[in-house]
């Protein structure tokens, strides 16, 4: 994708001109989108996490660093590491598992891969939550995974599968693999094969031309695809209260009681999200800073 | 069968013209009516909507404080809204409720006095109640045989992992004060303080927290015991007689969700009517057969069947100690962070 972007920004360098009146209607949307749905609302919770919590819920505007003092209390603090765990978990078994897959999509024949492309979609026409409640029928104990197990005597007795934390990261792996795989296969279909074969030719092994040559290659889809998974995984609650029985609280619970739960404590719920996006955007300066300086070495 | 049909539409068009004509200075023919989600029967609102004309606006919310929320936001007015007591008491407490006119909800006669005059609406003025109901013990009697009868029966190292409970702090914390013999409403940081090591003990052998649908998990044959809502409850029952419902001994808490005006709401003249239409036994009683809670509806109680009657998740034999929960103000902050440290304990 990178590589994308600079044969873009090399053209409009060849033609050199400043955007015109119709180029900046084009954009206007976009700008008044980003502006109402991502600025304003940012700046909001901004203001709310350093207000006092309303009676019955809501902020009363006095300040106050109260909120971002609690943030870092070790109960919450807890939870945000096992959140941080259970995303990078799902991240990096969503990356092997999908990493192959894509790469074999992006290799195949074009009829093929089209068939295939559409094989990882096709889950996206069905609710998000019905897939997961699906997952529940799969793995209760009287369901459809255990029975088929002790019916051919591989066990004797029902296993607990529901409401594990196993189950948590099967339904986010489940939920999330698609995200990895399609930017992945963006990078392995701009793959140049002669760079690969060019690997063989010199004396590289399987091995050494998959992580000298095609890794780098598509590493900025196995960025995105990094980024794409991670980010919601770690935000996402309702896989884990639905398979993983909400014994354990992910941070995302945590928000959410702020606002819909007995609390009702508006200013802590922003503090969170705050702190929480600024700690992925701390994460995100750092891996952009040190892929600029992978490349430039 | 096509000319019925026909005749039926003629008089639906002049019933509504005669509407029209009687209501030529009645305030807008909408209300809008913020609830709990899949607690008001579809076949209610048409009906009110077929004899008053008055559109019914339904929307849903699934916790009292996502209704707070959304009423205090502002976006949206609405004319009625289902808060559960402690809500109630509350909302009274900011002036956000309006005065219900009783001479508009005539049938309010039929409201049984146990469920009048509760501590959330001391002297009457502002609610209807909806449906009232307890939380208490699920029991599925082929698993689990000995006698269970309080809090501290339900927590045994025996049960762990088979045990399925609402996943609501207040509620959890008012069991534990049970435990000790404080009500659900001795709220203080020195009770909160004795019952960090009863949850601290407990909250281990939790399987599923689940206040949406904690039925699931117990039919499913993943728990065996479990502390849930009344109306789930009774549906487990209806499904299988082997589900037995039991009130701790130590008093449990009886929820009253009620239908209140908001102080904003732009008709409250067609709220009261509402209010009144689900007042009449025969409408009470189509409530009752979809959510079967305890209709405090004393002539809708009458009219119903007697296996609805008989119950014992609906209708509790005996005289069980049932207790409201109140407005528990800045508490509530510790309580949602006392439950959720002992979660991530366990």
């Amino acid at each position: 994708m990178r590589t994308g972007q600079t044969t873009i920004a090399a053209a409009a360098s060849v033609r050199q001109r400043t955007p015109g009146v119709t180029a900046w209607l084009l954009m206007a949307p976009l700008f008044l989108w980003v502006l109402l749905f991502v600025v304003a609302p940012t700046l909001i919770m901004l203001v709310y996490s350093f207000c006092e919590r309303g009676t019955l819920g809501g902020v009363v505007f006095k300040f106050t660093l109260a909120n971002y003092a609690a943030v870092f209390d070790a109960t919450y603090l807890r939870i945000v590491i096992r959140s941080i765990l259970f995303a990078g978990l799902t991240t990096a078994v969503c990356l092997v598992m999908g990493y192959p897959v894509a790469y074999h999509i992006g290799r195949s024949s074009e009829k093929w891969r089209n068939i295939l492309l559409m094989l990882v979609m096709i889950p996206f026409w069905t609710s998000f939550l019905i897939r997961t409640y699906a997952w529940m029928t799969i793995l209760k104990s009287e369901g459809l995974l255990n029975s088929l197990l002790v019916q051919y005597g591989l066990i004797t007795q029902p296993f607990e599968m529901l409401y594990t934390p196993g189950a948590v990261v099967l339904g986010l792996v489940y939920t999330f693999l698609p995200f990895m795989i399609l930017p992945i296969y963006t990078s392995v279909e701009k793959l140049d094969n002669a760079l690969v074969e060019a690997a063989f030719d010199l004396g590289a092994g399987p091995m050494r031309a998959f992580s000298k040559v095609i890794v780098p290659m598509t590493s900025p889809g196995i960025t995105a695809g990094i980024l794409l998974v991670f980010v919601p995984a770690l935000g996402l609650y309702a896989v884990n209260d639905i398979l993983g029985g909400g014994k354990v609280d992910m941070i995302g619970n945590i928000i959410e009681n702020q606002f819909k739960g007995n609390a009702r404590n508006w200013p802590f719920g922003a503090a969170l999200g705050i702190a929480l996006m600024a700690a992925f955007g701390i994460a995100f300066w750092f891996t952009g800073r040190r892929q600029a300086t992978v490349q430039t070495s | 069968m096509k000319r019925i049909a026909s005749l039926a539409g003629v008089f639906l068009v002049a019933a509504s013209v005669l509407a029209g004509c009687q209501s030529a200075q009645e305030p807008p023919k909408e209300i809008n009516l913020f609830a709990w989600s899949e607690y008001v029967p579809q076949g209610v609102i048409d009906g009110f909507t077929k004899e008053t004309g008055i559109k019914v606006n339904y929307e849903a919310y699934a916790s009292n404080e996502e209704m707070l929320a959304k009423l205090v936001s502002g976006a949206q007015k609405y004319d009625l809204i289902q808060p559960s007591e402690y809500t109630i008491e509350a909302l009274i407490k900011e002036n956000q409720l309006l005065p219900v006119d009783w001479s508009k909800v005539p049938n309010s006669k039929n409201i049984g006095s146990q469920f009048k005059n509760l501590p959330h609406d001391p002297e009457h003025k502002y609610s209807v109640p909806w449906m009232a109901g307890s939380v208490g013990i699920v029991v599925n009697s082929e698993k689990v045989t000995e006698e269970i009868d309080e809090y501290d029966d339900v927590f045994q190292e025996k049960y762990s992992g088979r045990i399925v409970v609402l996943d609501d702090p207040r509620e959890i914390v008012s069991w534990a004060l049970g435990s000790i013999g404080k009500g659900p409403n001795d709220v203080t940081p020195e009770t909160l303080e004795q019952v960090k090591p009863i949850l601290a003990k407990w909250l281990p052998l939790v399987k599923v927290y689940d206040s949406d649908s904690p039925k699931t998990a117990l039919l499913n044959g993943d728990v065996d015991i479990g502390i849930v809502w009344s109306g789930e409850a009774a549906i487990l029952y209806n499904e299988n007689p082997k589900f037995k419902y039991v009130l701790p001994k130590e008093g449990a808490h009886q929820f009253v969700d009620s239908l209140a005006i908001p102080a904003n709401a732009p008709n409250p003249e067609g709220a009261m009517a509402f209010m009144d239409y689900i007042l009449r036994p025969e409408v009470s009683k189509l409530i009752s057969a979809d959510f079967p809670y305890t209709n405090p509806n004393v002539e809708a109680q009458k009219r119903l069947s007697p296996e609805e009657k008989n119950n014992p998740a609906s209708y509790p034999p005996g005289d069980p100690k049932l207790e409201g929960f109140r407005d528990i103000g800045e508490q509530a902050v510790q309580i949602d962070k006392i439950v959720t440290d002992m979660k991530a304990e366990g």
